[in-house]
Order: structure tokens, then C-alpha cells, then sequence
């Protein structure tokens, strides 16, 4: 990893108050009065670094954390605690006008392509809107020549971009939201869940789509999904998350050739395969625990088969093994 | 069949032998969801069954009574859907859902009901379940719930289950355990299941056999093995062809063009060929009709045969 | 365009509920009726009733021209000071309207904007302007406006109050419900912050005001539409109120209200028509908005769909 990274997350955290106001916090417990907060965290202690040019899948499963990380990546919400950096410079902590510059390179693209468009736009000007304001010397025409350019290139016939977002399918629709993404011409683009909301055959047209933007335009991509076999086609490197950490960082033909973390062998075992016809896969204990009160030690050690009595005091570091990196007291003591 | 009527099944069947697992695969709007609601006659207005009969036990259920209907559906025909919140009525414990059912159907006690209801979650390996049957739905995981909803699926034991997309909202673990779950209780049991779902793993792993649906039509039913090694309709092999598992990692996938056309405009002839790379002027008039290949039938003027 | 956006709204799901509602179109077509003849009024009523020189006390009290003793020259009979029934009640409908619709504008300026800010930005703000909301409300319009007409009248004196009086019911029917408002909006703001084209605008670097009034509001406009019709009835019903209790419009510039007011001492002494035909008037009005405002929330509400 002699590269620079693109962008980086260090040491992040983040975390969700659930407790109301004051009254709310204040409850009587043993005849005494206790002021309770809670919070859900929902990423605790997260490092990772999307090195240019590459494409790091984020996996993981609800309630894992990887859509929080990619909105505090896009500034949507801002960290508890840690940073995120681009081109080695902090950026969570700017102001929305130093922001500015850098929502130029960063894009993003959503899951719901139902929602995801505003339904009183038409797609010429949702499309527009964004050339325009970070273009502002541009002429109408030359807004226009981007926006025809940019619908050909995402495979939506141009002269449909005076429809409203209703009157297309749902493949359409992302599509179109690619398109808006790439309407200003990024560097780096975070894609969350972006073909998951979409039928088989959509999501392989989808699919093909995001690998020829990113194989013409030199993308950088951090693609967040919870379907493995998709991560297999599209990612370099692979990172896998459970309950807001880090498990595993490997590049991705090794994860899936050797997983090493107990979770992401359990997470492989799992796919239902083609032409199998018992499903022998990997019995996890338990239930997921609650983002609100995590497990003391690893947060895995409730469900892990391989727990012994350090897991459960200790929370393991990420250790760096040849080319992957690992939170795992069981992988780190050569037990697995 | 009125005029002006959107038609969302044409031309469908299929038989299900006694504790046969069948799956019936389509994206969305290939109608499965419709056929598989037609069978309990649970389609909502303005749509009716307008011909075709449905034999269940040899009764005819489109010409059952509402109370001859009642006494099948939750008795001896159950459903599961894709969200267990939706199932569960979020204000009544679990143990009043699940012995509703018993009572709807039997002459039973209310001791005897509870224990039938705690023998049940105890049977989808529900732990403590004699506690658990006194909880509230929102108090259980995603997973949990839905192991609850088989639990009243299967409390009447019923010969028949229909499950639509019974794992589509959970994650991959979690399904794991479901689809192992519900493998076990149709083998120790012998109910026969009919699975709808848009994933074909699922499919090949839970079921024998398996039918794939397109714009209201059946366009290909089989063996499961045959239908995802050995593919016929080019939409089913498209349908394989676009599963990333299915080609080298980093490739291009092999997608099909477009997309499935809305009820309103569907093609003449066979409803894929706009969609289809081996189309021809037959496909574009004529309706194909089926033809046996193997342990499969299917519904295409260019079938693909074995080498293919 | 325009040919092409009537073109839309003609194959419109809208325009084709509509047509298929009678009771929506009768509405609409009586609606229009009030709207075109209140403010035609000056060409369609035969009197002026603003006009002192040509009121005479003389024809005071007569009945509407098809009972005993009316007469042709008065269509719905005169009031108490012999104007013209008929044109009255028009120029009447016209204030009563006007306050209307000018009230429900501030009450909307005011509360859409407030509730866009409490939606968007929620933590403190929220709570300080719902809060702010619900100490307002816990007030009845009536009273707040009682009171705030009342003191202004002992204040500066009934002269200057009459000469001010439609500005004034204005301002305090308007300033009295912006709750009502700023709760919809901020309701649907919520909603619709949510969904995950706002946060698309914001990852584009849109300033809040711009993602607010651009992106935001126009997807809040079913629920504003649909709250408008009954505000503005509501609005009319105040107005009335007011008059009625002798606070809103005076007798020389009447509204509905200050006239049903005005005959209300002539109910027993047999001179009803002063009272009831614009009570009746006022009674359509309101009932036709209402019906207009089912109507739209039925069609905007995609939840509420009939049969």
C-alpha cells in the first residue's frame, strides 16, 4: 500500500442519541433518581483508506454501520469523533463554503431509486442543477451539451430529460441518479446499495453501467452492499463490518478464496449457491446485540464459535497480515 | 373478460404433488405473486379470477363459499409473507396470534391452544419458548419474528405453505437459518411448500421443482437442477447469465436489454422478444405454445436445446 | 408550453377524478359563481351601497320582491337603512372574501416558512417555534382576536377602527392560525427530508434556504392545497363571527357578518330577509369550500384511495 489514500476515515465513531429531552433522561430507580442517556453507536472506532483508483466494497449486514459511514464520508452527518480526510486534508470539520470544492470530486449514489429523485423535477433539471451550481460561468447550451452527454452516457434516451422522474422504471430511475452523479465530473463516488432496490436483470445492466463509468472516467469508488456476490465482481478490496467495526480488510479474491474472520466465513458460508442442494453453512449462536448496549471485548463474541475468555474482556486491534488486515484475538493466537 | 381489463395471468398451470416443494421464480411484475395469492383467492378488488380452476384436495377453491374458502385458508392452506411486521399485529402477544388461528379452526381448550402454541415455537427452534409466547412482536429480532410467523403457519398443520419471498427482507445469516429452518419442517413433516422468490439461489437450494414467470406467463417449469444448469427459455438463461456468481469476477455481466413490460404493453407474440437475442418474425406474431424438453416445458419458439 | 402543461393536466389522474366527482364539479362551478359575481359586483348589483345619495330610509324593510309588498326595483328586498339587498350581500361576499383569502396568504407566508424552518433545521428550533405554536393555539382565534380588536378600538377610537377595520381582521385572523400551517409543513417536512433526494441536493453543496423553498416545498404543496380551502372557509367564518359580535366590518361597509348582525334585531319584527339570505349565502360559501377541500385531500392522498 505504497499509494497514497484518497480518502481515509481515522479512529471514527459516531453516535445516535435516543434519549429525549431532559425529562425523558430522568427516571427513578431504587428511590433514586437517575439521569439515563442512551445512544446507539453506530460506528465505534473505524479505520479504513480508499486508495485512488480503486474500488473498496463495504459488507456488511443492517444495523452494521456501512450506510452511516458512507453519509459521514459524504459530510451528510458529521462524526462523533475521529476524521475523514481527502487528498490528506481533514474535511469533515470545513464550513459548507470550504466544503465547496470538494463536493465537486466526492459523488454519491443511493439505494432507492424511488426516492432518490425529486418527484416535481423533471430530469433535465435535476440534472442541471447540479453543472449549473458548480459551474456557474457555463452557458445554457453548453449546461445542455453536458446534460445530453451525460443521459447517452447512462443509457436514458436525451429527449426523454423533459419526463418527470414517474414515468421511468425503477432501472431507469438509477440511471438517471448515476447520471446526476456523474453530471460534475467526480474523482470519487460512493455508492450505497445502489442495486439492491433493483430486479436480477436490472442490477447486471446497473452493474455494467457503474464498471464502464468507472473504467472511462477513472472513478474511485466505495461501494457499500450486503450482497457478497456482487462485491466478488466489483470490488479490488473488501471490507467487512459488523456492528459498527471493522472485522476483516482483505484484497478481494483472498477473501473469498481464504476468510479468515470467523464473521466473514460465516457471512460467505451463507449465500445461498447455485447448484447446492443441502445448505451447509456456518451456525452462528445467538442474536445479533443491540447497537445500544454493545457486547463488552470483540462485539462478535456473542455469536462466535470460537470465543474464549480474552474475547470477551478484550477488544482486538487490527492486526495487518501480508495484505489484510483483521480484528481477531482467535486469528491473532493462531487458533483459526 | 371485460374489455379494458388488465390481464396480469394468462394461461397458467401447474400441479403440486403432496409435500412437493415447488418455487416459482420472476422479477417484478412477472405475476408470481398474483398466481400464488389466486390460489387462496386472496386477490383484492378490482381483480378476479376470470377462468381457470384451482384443485386443492380435489375441490374446485374458485367455487368454494367465503366460509368453505375460510375453513382452507390458515388451516389447511398457510401463507408466510416477506415482512413479519406486516403478519403480526403489533398490540396482541405472539400467544394470542398463534392460538387465534387454533381456535378460528378446532374445538380446543385454552390450555391445550397455549401448549400447542409453545409446542410450535419450540418446534422453529425458538429458545424459551413458553416465556417468549407472552411477548410482543417488537420486542423479537427480524429473524425471530419470522420464525414466529412460520410458527402459526405450520400451528393448524397444514399439507400446503405458501411463502412469499419469506427471506427477502432479512440478511444473508439470518435467511440461512430461515431457508434451513424450513427445509427441516417440510422433510420431518411433509408439508409441501410453494416459495416465491425473485433469487434464484434460494430457489435452487430449497426447491425440486421450479417454474419461471414472465409478463403473466409461465415461460419455463422443470426439474430445479434442469432449470438453472440447463436453461431453455433464453429469459431463464438470461436470467442465469446476469447472476454475477455466474461469471468471471470482474467481467461484464451478461445482461438482458430492458426491462419487463408493464401489464398495459405487453407485446404481441411471445412477450420477450423485444427483450430477447434470438428473436425472429414468429416471436413477434405468434404466442409460442409449450413444448416438452427433458423434465422441462417451456414456452418458446426457439428453445435453447442441450449444447447450447 | 402552456398548450403542452393544459395538454397534462387535461390526461391528468387529477382532472379525471374530477370529472367523475359531481359533487366536486357543483362546487367548483358555485364556487366560481361567488368568485365572478362578488367581484363583478360594481357591474352586476343595480345599487351601490357604499353610495349615500342614494339610499333612501324611505325604502327601508321591504321584502324580497316575490312576497307581499316587494318591490321590482329590489330583487331580494332592502335592509333596515333601505339599501338594496342584493347588491349589498354582493359587496358583501366581496369584503368577506377578500379577508378570506388575505388572511389565509399571511397565515400561509407565515406558517409555511416557520414550519419549513422548524421541519428542516429541527433540535432547538423545532421545539422553540412548536411550542410557540401550541401555546397559540391553546388560545381560541376568537378570543385572541376579541381581545386584540376590542383594546384597539378603546385605544385609538371607533373612527380610525372602521377606517382600518378590513387590514385589521386581516392581520389578526391571519397572525391567529399560522399554526395550523406551520404544523402541516412541518409535517411533511419531516417526511420528506427523510427521502433520500434532499440528501442528494445536499451532497451536490445546495444551501439550506435553496433545498428548502427549490427541492422541499414543492413536494409539500398537496397538504397546503388541501388545508388552504378549509382555512380560507374557516378564515370567513371568523370574519363573520367577529362582525356578528359587532368587532369586524361596520354598517356602512358591511360584510356577510356585520349584515346577517345588522338584520338580526328585525328577525322578530317579521323583517327575516335581512338575516337569513346572507346567513344562507355565507352557509353555501363555506359548505361548497369544504366540500372542495375533501375533494382535494381524497385526490392528493394517495392513501385514501376510494374503493
Amino acid at each position: 500500500m505504497s499509494q497514497p489514500a484518497l480518502v481515509g476515515v481515522h479512529d471514527l465513531y459516531k453516535e445516535f442519541p435516543i434519549h429525549g429531552g431532559l425529562l425523558e433522561q430522568l427516571s427513578f430507580e431504587n428511590g433514586r433518581l437517575i439521569r439515563k442517556r442512551e445512544s446507539v453507536k453506530a460506528i465505534s472506532g473505524v479505520d479504513l483508506e480508499v486508495i485512488k483508483g480503486e474500488s473498496l466494497c463495504v459488507v456488511g449486514e443492517s444495523g452494521c454501520g456501512k450506510s452511516t459511514l458512507a453519509r459521514v464520508i459524504m459530510g451528510l452527518i458529521r462524526p462523533s469523533q475521529g476524521e475523514v480526510t481527502y487528498d490528506q486534508k481533514r474535511i469533515d470539520d470545513l464550513s459548507m463554503g470550504d466544503m465547496l470544492p470538494y463536493r465537486r470530486k466526492m459523488q454519491m449514489i443511493f439505494q432507492n431509486p424511488y426516492a432518490s429523485l425529486n418527484p416535481r423535477m423533471t430530469v433535465q433539471q435535476t440534472l442541471e442543477e447540479p453543472i449549473r451550481f458548480h459551474n456557474p460561468d457555463l452557458s445554457n447550451s453548453e449546461i445542455k451539451d453536458i446534460v445530453v452527454s451525460v443521459t447517452k452516457s447512462v443509457g436514458v434516451d436525451p429527449s426523454w430529460s423533459s419526463r418527470y422522474p414517474h414515468e421511468f422504471s425503477g432501472g431507469q430511475r438509477q440511471r438517471i441518479s448515476i447520471a446526476r452523479a456523474l453530471a460534475v465530473d467526480p474523482e470519487f463516488i460512493v455508492a450505497d446499495e445502489p442495486i439492491s432496490a433493483l430486479d436480477v436483470s436490472i442490477q447486471a445492466q446497473v452493474l455494467n453501467l457503474l464498471m464502464d463509468a468507472r473504467e472511462q472516467r477513472d472513478l474511485t469508488f466505495l461501494f457499500i452492499t450486503h450482497d457478497l456476490a456482487v462485491v466478488e465482481h466489483f470490488g479490488s478490496r473488501v471490507a467487512v463490518m459488523y456492528l459498527g467495526t471493522l472485522c476483516e480488510l482483505a484484497p478481494t479474491r483472498k477473501l473469498f478464496s481464504v476468510p479468515r474472520h470467523p464473521y466473514t466465513q460465516a457471512l460467505l458460508s451463507a449465500i445461498p449457491k447455485l447448484n447446492q442442494d443441502s445448505s451447509e453453512y456456518i451456525k452462528l449462536k445467538g442474536e445479533v446485540p443491540t447497537p445500544v448496549n454493545l457486547p463488552r471485548g470483540c462485539v462478535f463474541h456473542s455469536r462466535c464459535i470460537h470465543t474464549n475468555e480474552r474475547c470477551t474482556r478484550e477488544v482486538p486491534e487490527i492486526k495487518v497480515y501480508d495484505d489484510t488486515s483483521i480484528a481477531c484475538h482467535a486469528v491473532e493466537e493462531g487458533r483459526i | 373478460m371485460r374489455k379494458e381489463d388488465l390481464v396480469a395471468l394468462r394461461d397458467v398451470s401447474f400441479t403440486l404433488d403432496k409435500g412437493e416443494r415447488l418455487g416459482i421464480v420472476g422479477e417484478s411484475g412477472a405475476g408470481k405473486s398474483v398466481a400464488a395469492f389466486s390460489i387462496l383467492n386472496l386477490i383484492s378488488k378490482p381483480g378476479y379470477i376470470s377462468g381457470g380452476e384451482i384443485r386443492f384436495d380435489g375441490k374446485d377453491l374458485t367455487r368454494l363459499s367465503l366460509q368453505e374458502m375460510s375453513e382452507i385458508r390458515g388451516n389447511r392452506i398457510s401463507m408466510i409473507f416477506q415482512d413479519p411486521m406486516m403478519t403480526l399485529n403489533p398490540v396482541l402477544t405472539i400467544g394470542t396470534q398463534m392460538t387465534e388461528a387454533l381456535h378460528a379452526h378446532q374445538q380446543i381448550s385454552k390450555e391445550e391452544a397455549r401448549q400447542r402454541a409453545i409446542d410450535s415455537l419450540a418446534e422453529v427452534h425458538i429458545p424459551s419458548a413458553a416465556t417468549r409466547i407472552d411477548q410482543y412482536p417488537h420486542e423479537l429480532s427480524g429473524g425471530m419474528r419470522q420464525r414466529v410467523v412460520i410458527a402459526i403457519a405450520l400451528i393448524t398443520k397444514p399439507p400446503l405453505i405458501i411463502a412469499d419471498e419469506p427471506t427477502t427482507a432479512l440478511d444473508v445469516t439470518i435467511q440461512a437459518e430461515i431457508m434451513d429452518l424450513l427445509m427441516e419442517l417440510c422433510n420431518s413433516s411433509g408439508v409441501g411448500l410453494i416459495l416465491i422468490t425473485h433469487d434464484l439461489g434460494v430457489i435452487s437450494q430449497m426447491t425440486e421443482r421450479a417454474i419461471v414467470m414472465y409478463a403473466g406467463r409461465i415461460v419455463e417449469e422443470g426439474d430445479t437442477k434442469d432449470i438453472i444448469n440447463n436453461a431453455r427459455h433464453p429469459y431463464t438463461h438470461g436470467l442465469m447469465g446476469a447472476l454475477p456468481q455466474k461469471t468471471t469476477p470482474g467481467q461484464r455481466l451478461n445482461q438482458i436489454k430492458g426491462g419487463m413490460p408493464p401489464l398495459n404493453e405487453i407485446p404481441k407474440g411471445c412477450a420477450f422478444n423485444p427483450r430477447c437475442p434470438l428473436v425472429d418474425d414468429i416471436c413477434r406474431t405468434t404466442r409460442p405454445d409449450y413444448t416438452t424438453m427433458g423434465s422441462t416445458r417451456v414456452a418458446c419458439h426457439k428453445a435453447l436445446s442441450e449444447e447450447s | 408550453m402552456v398548450a403542452v402543461k393544459w395538454q397534462q393536466f387535461m390526461e391528468s389522474a387529477f382532472y379525471h377524478d374530477f370529472r367523475r366527482d359531481k359533487i366536486a364539479i357543483t362546487s367548483f362551478v358555485i364556487m366560481c359563481i361567488y368568485v365572478v359575481a362578488c367581484y363583478a359586483a360594481p357591474l352586476i348589483a343595480p345599487y351601490n351601497p357604499y353610495d349615500p345619495t342614494i339610499i333612501d330610509i324611505m325604502d327601508s324593510e321591504i321584502p324580497p320582491m316575490w312576497l307581499d309588498g316587494g318591490n321590482s326595483r329590489f330583487l331580494l328586498g332592502t335592509d333596515a337603512q333601505g339599501r338594496d339587498l342584493f347588491s349589498t350581500i354582493l359587496y358583501g361576499t366581496r369584503i368577506s372574501l377578500t379577508i378570506g383569502i388575505c388572511a389565509v396568504l399571511l397565515q400561509g407566508v407565515l406558517g409555511i416558512s416557520l414550519g419549513l424552518i422548524s421541519g428542516y433545521f429541527g433540535g432547538r428550533v423545532d421545539s422553540f417555534l412548536m411550542r410557540l405554536a401550541d401555546i397559540q393555539l391553546s388560545f381560541s382565534t376568537l378570543m385572541v382576536a376579541i381581545i386584540f380588536l376590542a383594546v384597539f378600538q378603546a385605544l385609538f377610537g371607533t373612527e380610525l377602527y372602521e377606517r382600518l377595520a378590513i387590514l385589521m381582521l386581516i392581520l389578526v385572523i391571519g397572525i391567529a392560525e399560522w399554526p395550523q400551517y406551520a404544523r402541516t409543513v412541518r409535517a411533511s417536512v419531516l417526511a420528506e427530508k427523510k427521502k433520500e433526494y434532499v440528501d442528494a441536493v445536499r451532497v451536490v453543496g445546495l444551501r439550506p434556504v435553496r433545498i428548502m423553498f427549490r427541492h422541499i416545498l414543492p413536494n409539500t404543496l398537496s397538504p397546503i392545497l388541501v388545508i388552504s380551502t378549509v382555512q380560507v372557509a374557516n378564515a370567513i367564518v371568523s370574519e363573520a363571527a367577529l362582525s356578528f359580535l359587532g368587532l369586524g366590518m361596520p354598517v356602512s361597509k358591511p360584510s356577510l357578518g356585520s349584515l346577517i348582525n345588522s338584520g338580526f334585531e328585525f328577525i322578530f319584527s317579521g323583517s327575516w330577509w335581512i338575516t337569513i339570505i346572507p346567513g344562507i349565502v355565507l352557509i353555501v360559501l363555506v359548505l361548497v369550500m369544504n366540500l372542495l377541500g375533501d375533494f382535494l385531500r381524497d385526490v392528493l392522498n394517495p392513501k385514501l384511495y376510494k374503493n
